[in-house]
Parts: C-alpha cells; structure tokens; sequence
C-alpha cells in the first residue's frame, strides 16, 4: 500500500507562527473542488480495499487495517447526499484526525482526487453564504478565493462527526436499513 | 512543590490500608480478642494519618487522630470490641475513604461529608470518655519514658537520657522527589516534642560543587514522645526510600549511643558532640562509651554479623525491655517490614504501558499469521519451518504479556464480607461468607467488570436464597448460612461460583411465573436446569415478590447480559432445600480470542469459537424449505436459521454451497448460514472505535494475516437485534416463528 | 521568587520575597555567593519570604559557611513567620547567630 504523502511536523509548526489554518488541502470530489485545512490531515493514502460495515448509515463505507489499527473510512460524495465515489486511479483516502465525544479519533475520507495544499490567506476568505449553498451551512467554514475561483472550505469537524455519523448508526438510519432476512416467516415468503 | 505522583501513592496506598482495616475489622467481629487484627486496624489508621499529616492534610489527620485515640484504647485493652464499635469503626474507615480525596484535590469537604465527619468524630469521643475514667488507673501501656528501666542491665551503663534519640540522613535525591524533610520533622512533633535538632551539614560540599536542589542536611533529634517506635518510625514511612532512620530509644545503654556514633557517616568525635549536644549523652557518658570502644571492637570482629544487627533486634536479645506493648511494637515494626519487603518484589507499572505492550504483541500474532501464511504459500519447508517456530515464540510472548495483566481475585471477593456483613444484619439473617480460590488470577479489566455481576448474585442469595435462622433451625440445618465465593481455572477460561446453602430455588413458582410472562408456551419439555436458568430471561424478574426468588427484582438478565458482555456465560443450579449455584465461566482475557473465521461471498467475519457448537453443511434440497419456513432440521429438532448475507446486508448472489454454523444462544442453539467455513485462528480484538459505538450484532474486528481487517460477530446481539425485529414484524403480520421462542433441545 | 540588590555604605542588601524552595534555589544561590564575592557584608531581607524548604536553608547555611570562612558577613534580617518557623524548628537561629526578632503583641495584632 502506498503512502502517497505523510503529512510531517514541519508543516505543524506553522501553527506556532501563528500561521495556522492558513494552508489547505484542495481535493476533488466530482467535478468540483473543497479545501479543508491542513492541520487535520495526518496522511494520504492510495484507495484500498475497505471492509464493509454492516447496519452503518450508507455514508461509512466501511473500515481499513492502517498500521494495525482499524480506521473507518467514510465517502464524502454519500455524506453530502451525492452519488457513492466509485474507485478510480486517482481516487484518495485522505486520514484525518477528529475530535469527539469519545475523544481524537482518525477517521479515513474517499475523495475522487488529492490536488494540493495551498495557502490561502485570511482576508481571502468569505464567510459561508447563509443559504443557496449546496451543501449543509455547518459542513462549510467559509469560501476561499483560489486563481479567482471559489473553493468551498470545509468545517472537516463537522462534516466527519463522529457523533453525528455514530448516532445516525443507532437511531433512524438503522430502522429503514435492516436488511431484508429471511429468518421470519414474513408473509412474502 | 509538585507532589503529584507522591500524592497518588498516596491515594493508592490509603486505598490499600483501608481494604486492610475493614478486612481486620471484620475478622475483629468473629474474634474480638485478637490482638494482632486490633494492631492492624490501628496500624492503618495511624499510617494514614502519618502520610495525611505530611501533606498537610489538616482534616484528614484531625479525623484519624481522633480515630486513632479509640483504637489506642481498644489496643490498651481499655475499651472492649463490641459489635457496636466495630460498627462504628467501620463507618470511620468509610468516612476517611471518602474524604480523601475532596481533601487532597483541595475541593474541600461537601455539607454531607462535613455532617458525617463530626457526627462520627463525635461518637468516637463519646467511646473515648468512657475509657477516660480508667485511664487515669491503668498505666498507658507505651513505652514512657520514665517507665523504662533506668537501672543498668546486665552490668552495662545505662544512659541516662530519657528521650528518643533519632539520627535522620536523607538521600541526596529526596528534595526533587517532591518531598522536604522539615515536613517530616514538622510532623513529628504531632507526637511528642523536638527537644533540641542538630543540623548535620558535613555532607554539604564547597559551593561549585553544591546542587542547590539535592539534599545535604541530615539531622540529629533528641525527640520526648510517649509514642511506640512504630508510631515514630512511621512519621517517615513515605520518606522509606530516601531515609537512613537510627532510632536509639529513651533509656538505652551507652554502648547503643556509641554504636550509633560508629554507624554514622562523619568525625566519631564531632557526631559524639551532636549527641552531648542534644542531651543523648553527657559528656561524661560519652567518654565512658568511647573508652569502652576498643571492647565494642573486639566483639565485633568475633561476631561481624552484629555490626548491622537492627535496633529492634539488640533490643529483644538484651532482654533489656520487657514491657509487652515494646515487644509488641516490634512486632508490629516486623510487619512493616515484611509488607515493605513484599512490595519490593513488585513494580507498579502504568496500566497503560501494559496495554501497549499487549497491542505490540497482538501486533506480533498478526504479522506471524501473516508469514506463516506466505510460507506455506511459498511451499519452502525451511521456511514454514521457520514461521512456525517464530510463531511458537510469539504465542509464548504473548502468554507472557497477557500475564502482566493478571491479578488475583482475592480482592474482589473480599469486598464482599463487608456487603454479607451489612445484608445480612439489614434483614435479620445469620450468614458467613467463605471465600475460596482468592489467588485465581484473571485479566484485570474482567476483574473490573465483574464486581457488579457478583454483587448481584450475592444480594440475590442473601436476599432470597438464605432462611431466617428460625427457618433454618426448623429445617435442621445450622442457623448459620453460608455464601461461598469460589474461583477457580478450567480448560482456558474462569470459572467463578457464587452458591449458598439457603433453601434453592422454587421450581414450580418460576415455572408459573415464566409461562405468565409469556416467557415459555408449555411446561412439558423442560428440564430442570433450563426452568432454573429461565430467571435469567429478560422479563422475568419483576418487583412482584415471588416466593424465595425474585422479591427485589435485581434483573437476573441484568447480570447475564453484564457476563455476556465480558464474553462469558453464566448457569445455575438448584436443589430444594440445599441451596443454589451460580457459576459463571469467563474468558482470561478481553484481548485475544479463538476466532472462527467464515466466508459470504468476498466478506470475512469472525465467530468467536466458544459460541460454536458445530458446523453442518447445508443441503440444496434443504435449504429451499429452510429459507421459507426460518429453520431447518437438525437431528430431529427445529434449528432456527439466519442467512448472514442477508442480515449483515452483504449482498451479492447466494453460494451453490452453503454451511451452517450452530451456536449457542442462551439455553438454545440458532444456525448462522455462511458460504465458507475457513477455520479456527487465534484473533486479536480490535475495537472499532466510538464511530461504530451504537452498533449492535458487531463487537470489534480483527486484522487477517493477509491485512486485510475482518468484523466480529457479536452472535448474541445479533441473534436478540433479529429476534426484535421478527417481533415487530409479528405484530403487524403473523402468528410466531420459531424464532421468537427461546429453542429448548 | 524575587531577589533585588541595593548597595549602600554597609554592604549589599539583598531583599527576598516569595518561595525560597527547590524551584528557585539555583538563583538564589548565585545571588548570595555573588553578592559575597562582590562585598564582604551582605544582608538578607527575609520578610517577604512566604515559604523556605531545605533547598532553601541548605543555601542559606552554604552562604553563611562561604561569608565565615572568607572572613565576610552574612546577616539574615527581617525574618517572615516563615523563616522564623524553620529556623527555630531547626534550632538554626544560634548558627546564623542574627537576633530573630519575635513580633510584639501588638504587632501581631495588627496582622
């Protein structure tokens, strides 16, 4: 399995120079492009087989083995309410570190393409427009400017909510899920 | 000053102590003479306060102190042990257990605790002024000063000091290992005066070469106390490691003094002085000792070994102390001692280092599975022969690892004599509990987990297992009842039991009551064993008394599902009339368990093995019926079935080949169908992490030697999830499946 | 801990305040044996010293030996209850041989 960029404590210690949350990773999901801040990626992983997760809400496609430790995967395209990402050769899973409840946990996003990390400074970033945005307000932190064009900036914390995801697994995401079995005699068998 | 991790062992130490003063407690109810079961509980007390008063802990040694003084006069004999003070006693070490720690964190006490501190403060003077008017006859039994004998022994000078006389020399270390010895010295005069200090400052060097931050001083103390020599030495307890204590007591012969001087680092004649200085000696005493040096030399050479020979022990061969509470104070020094020496043999390690240790080793199992696997797929006979040894060391690390976690259940079970104690007085009933197999060793978060299990079981026997004595008596059986806790290894896993000798369960009762509760259609087929486990049914429990069983209605599925959780299992057996048993098997570990691995379509899963009864194949002439009608035949009886494709939502066309994994649900058994049977391997549990935390029929994964991560059945979870599910789909549609039954065979 | 230096006719005066422990006994030990160096009469303000441990004493004991021996004084003036409390703990008061002034009643009162 390659590791196609480990993101090293060089780039961290732009955090004490006051210069946090000014650089980026840019990806592609579909044909448009999102940013989410450097400082929660821990690395970039080519696509690899993911091990499905039963009874799950769509969204997490399932777990993967990263040094030993089992990390869930989630597909960003499902999580925004768009199509399932379908492996291609460029196709990334980027490992990012987010808090919860239950404390930091890594969890894996499948994004169609890894583009690059970029800065962006502060002044060069709007506020999330309030409504006719395609995606959920609480999912975006703010439009940044990049060559003129608008690249939305993910609130990475939300958008990957450990709580929210978990608790869509326990409550109604599971009731219009469960797997048609055959164990009962249900009256279309 | 950082004290932090000396204010954890102190934490953990006061824990331990008071564990030790209820068990003493306790014992001290059966026999209220023992001595030694006093001197424990006292011991523990005045440690308590010794350490608390170090840290300055101001409320917690105004407490103990007060607690102390009751327990100094039961030791003296002067206040009898009754049931009423050991009582009160008990409430005391409660008392201090939880004011500990709102002390320490400097929280200060809430109102409650407020209230009950001076509540039981105020009991124990009372029990204090009713010993108060004999104190005045008796002679306090310590070793006072002027109760020693001032007359020479065996023709040797006596001194005529009538003092203690300490000689402290710290390790350079003890001032960053967050103490400071004039805390010490402050604590000490909690129990009697500092006469005079001499401060010992040879050892501080020129001023290049002095670290501002190690310990140079050491101190010379002519020190008055009424206080037995344990209680001194036990102001420097938490100072042990970094002391170097000689204590000459009050009235010791010369040649101890000249000893002392010997021992000690430094100018003989300078030290000597120190002495002179802090009243030990007169300058005449001493010239009479340093005469006598040469003779002392001699004797030494003869006999070496008395050159190191303890104070304690120069003490008990001079004969020169015959007062008992002396010799009992050595005793009790000798105690200190042996725990010290006890605690030598361990390291305490973070927990978590342990964890990690056991993840590297999983690790480790992982990766020789994993070349294992290559080797074999190489075809090389060398090779395989190497991974297979590689694996045997592995799995022999790992035995080694999982060790490390192991720790005696003794503990656990030994709560419990408090709760029998205090049940049974509450409902007016005559119970011991017996306590066997303490030493059985098991994981120490099983450990963890299983306290609450057990308190269950035993209230429940206490409760309704156990007869008033009266009953008893009628029944010819000894007014006195039994609880037995009882630990003990079997083939892989441990086994805890928890029975009683009360009158058993009532059959027909429960039998009612399950039919009631719609728990079972028909009496007929049941077998006594499965009628007694049917308490363990959710839904059977109610707070409706019934009989000798249920009354409380504790949840004997509360207790069940907590042992299932653990991967356990839990039976029960009954006798009228003799009693109940309760047995619990549980895994040795959480970590690590034999792992059935099995195949649908290209999913993996593991079945945890011990839930595998057997495998059968299932026929394609079998399995249309089984698909419509939910079950098939297995030797002639209904086997429930769930296609695992289905309910794990796997997806993709069924196998022309299908297998059937029976396993134990409960009291019954249920068919899983896979595609693939791929065997038996040992598998390392990882947990899936709070993403997944709310799903049920999942319990962790594991990694597979090829890396690949494969999920683990929760085959209990899942079994319930789908019996749920098929109950509400009753509800709209059908008459019951056979699933929705517990399946009896 | 805080140490400020004043020179006068007399000598060097050193006025301490706050905690004279293990955290700040490497500056102060460098203050004392650089005061001795630089003047052979060094006073020691102790009136603003909240809390004095062994770490302290013990450089407090090594720059009275250091003053002694080269022929220097040292004086610890204006003890806080803090120090007095050590000192006579320890009975070191004879060693330094300062007078230790004890807070009148009146004094204490006023507190």
């Amino acid at each position: 399995m390659k590791n196609i960029a480990k993101i090293d404590s060089e780039m961290e210690l732009d955090e004490a120079s006051g210069r946090e949350q000014e650089q980026y990773l840019t990806f592609r999901l579909g044909e448009e492009t999102f940013a989410m801040g450097i400082l929660s990626v821990k690395e970039i992983l080519e696509y690899r087989g993911v091990t499905t997760v039963p009874m799950m809400p769509e969204c997490v496609r399932g777990v993967i083995n990263l040094r030993g430790r089992v990390v869930p995967v989630i597909d960003l395209s499902l999580r925004f309410g768009r199509d399932t990402t379908l492996p291609g050769r460029r196709t990334c899973i980027v490992i990012a570190e987010i808090d919860g409840e239950g404390g930091a946990q890594d969890v894996g996003v499948i994004v169609d393409a890894v583009n690059q990390v970029i800065e962006i400074p502060r002044g060069d970033i709007e506020p999330a427009p309030s409504f006719g945005a395609k995606l959920r307000g609480d999912f975006l932190a703010g439009m940044g400017k990049l060559d003129g064009q608008f690249v939305a900036i993910l609130n990475i914390g939300n958008v990957l909510s450990v709580d929210e995801i978990s608790a869509l697994a326990g409550a109604g995401g599971l009731a219009t899920r469960l797997p048609a079995g055959e164990v009962a005699a249900s009256p279309g068998t | 000053m950082n004290l932090d991790p000396a204010l954890q062992t102190f934490f953990a130490e006061s824990a331990d102590l008071l564990d030790r003063m209820e068990e003493a407690l306790l014992r001290l109810e059966e026999e209220a003479g023992n001595a030694e079961l006093v001197n424990d509980v006292f011991r523990a007390a005045h440690t308590i306060k010794g350490t608390a008063g170090i840290f300055g802990f101001d409320e917690i040694v105004h407490f103990t102190h007060q607690l102390e003084s009751l327990l100094d006069r039961i030791r003296d004999g002067e206040v009898a042990v009754t049931a009423e003070r050991v009582a009160l006693l008990l409430a005391c070490g409660d008392h201090v257990r939880a004011i500990i720690e709102p002390v320490a964190n400097g929280a200060g006490l809430s109102p409650e605790l407020r209230t009950v501190g001076e509540a039981l403060y105020a009991r124990l003077g009372v029990e204090l002024g009713r010993g108060e008017a004999r104190e005045t006859v008796t002679p306090a039994a310590v070793p006072v000063a002027g109760a020693m004998p001032a007359a020479s022994v065996a023709g040797e000078a006596v001194a005529m000091a009538e003092h203690w006389h300490l000689s402290l020399r710290f390790g350079p270390e003890v001032l960053r290992n967050g103490m400071d010895p004039l805390a010490f010295l402050r604590y000490l005069t909690t129990l009697g005066d500092i006469l005079h200090v001499e401060v010992v400052a040879d050892a501080l060097p020129e001023p290049a070469r002095m670290d501002p931050e190690a310990c140079y001083f050491g101190y010379e103390v002519a020190f008055r106390s009424t206080a037995a020599k344990a209680e001194i030495e036990n102001v420097f307890e938490f100072v042990r490691d970094d002391l170097q204590l000689r204590m000459v007591p009050p009235g010791s012969k010369i040649s101890e003094y000249v000893k002392l001087i010997q021992e000690l680092p430094g100018e003989p004649m300078q030290i000597g002085e120190m002495l002179v200085r802090c009243g030990a000696l007169t300058a005449q005493e001493l010239a009479q000792g340093l005469a006598r040096q040469a003779d002392v030399d001699a004797e030494q050479q003869a006999a070496p070994e008395q050159h190191v020979r303890p104070i304690g022990e120069i003490l008990v061969k001079q004969g020169a102390v015959e007062s008992t509470v002396v010799s009992a104070a050595l005793e009790k020094q000798q105690t200190v001692r042996d725990t010290k020496a006890q605690e030598g043999r361990f390291i305490r390690v973070e927990a978590e280092k342990i964890d990690q240790l056991i993840n590297l080793v999983g690790e480790l199992v992982i990766a020789g599975a994993g070349t294992q696997l290559l080797a074999m797929q190489a075809h090389d006979a060398a090779i395989t022969e190497s991974a297979a040894n590689l694996l045997r060391l592995v799995e022999s690390v790992r035995n080694t690892a999982l060790g490390l976690r192991m720790v005696p259940i003794g503990a656990t079970f030994q709560r419990f004599q408090r709760v029998v104690r205090d049940v049974s007085r509450e409902l007016g009933k005559d119970i011991e509990l017996v306590i066997n197999g303490a030493d059985t060793e098991l994981d120490k978060s099983v450990v963890e987990k299983i306290g609450d299990p057990l308190m269950h079981l035993v209230r429940n026997a206490m409760d309704h297992g156990i007869e008033k004595p009266e009953v008893r008596v009628a029944n010819g059986k000894p007014a006195r009842a039994q609880v037995m806790l009882d630990a003990y290894h079997d083939s892989g896993s441990i086994v805890i039991e928890v029975s009683d000798d009360g009158a058993g369960l009532n059959r027909e009762r429960i039998l009612a009551r399950a039919m009631e509760r719609g728990l079972v259609a028909e009496a007929h087929a049941l077998s006594e064993k499965e009628i007694y486990n049917l308490i363990f049914a959710a839904g059977f429990s109610t707070a409706e008394a019934v009989s000798n069983l249920s009354g409380r209605g504790v949840g004997m599925d509360v207790v069940r599902r907590n042992i299932e959780a653990l991967r356990g299992t839990v039976e029960l057996k009954s006798e009228p009339g003799n009693g109940t048993l309760v047995r619990i098997r549980l895994p040795l570990t959480l970590a690590i368990i034999d792992g059935f691995l099995i195949g649908v379509g290209a999913a993996r899963y593991v079945i945890p093995v011990d839930m595998v009864v057997e495998c059968v194949e299932l026929t394609a002439e079998n399995a249309r019926s089984a698909r419509s009608r939910g079950y098939t035949d297995l030797r002639g009886t209904a086997l429930p079935c769930v296609w695992l494709r289905d309910v794990l939502d796997i997806g993709g066309a069924r196998a022309r080949r299908e297998n059937i994994v029976v396993v134990q649900f409960g009291e019954g058994k249920a068919g899983l169908v896979v595609d693939d049977l791929l065997g038996e391997s040992q598998t390392v549990i990882k947990p899936l992490g709070h993403l997944f935390g709310h799903l049920e029929g999942i319990s962790g994964s594991t990694i597979l030697g090829s890396g690949e991560v494969a999920l683990i059945v929760d085959v209990v979870a899942l079994i319930k999830r789908i019996m749920a599910r098929t109950e509400l789909e009753q509800m709209r549609y059908a008459p019951p499946p056979a699933l929705s039954q517990p399946t009896l065979n | 801990m805080e140490i400020s230096k004043r020179r006068d006719s007399d000598g060097i005066h050193l006025t301490v305040t706050g905690e004279l422990s293990i955290y700040s006994v490497h500056d102060l030990k460098q203050e004392l044996l650089g005061a001795l160096q630089e003047a052979p009469e060094v006073e020691v303000h102790l009136g603003g010293v909240t809390e004095l441990d062994t770490a302290g004493l013990q450089v407090l004991y090594l720059a009275k030996r250091e003053a002694v021996a080269h022929g220097g004084t040292l004086r610890l003036v204006e003890h806080s209850d803090a120090t007095r409390e050590v000192l006579d703990l320890l009975h070191l008061s004879p060693y330094f041989g300062d007078p230790v002034l004890i807070p009148g009643v009146a004094e204490e009162a006023a507190r």
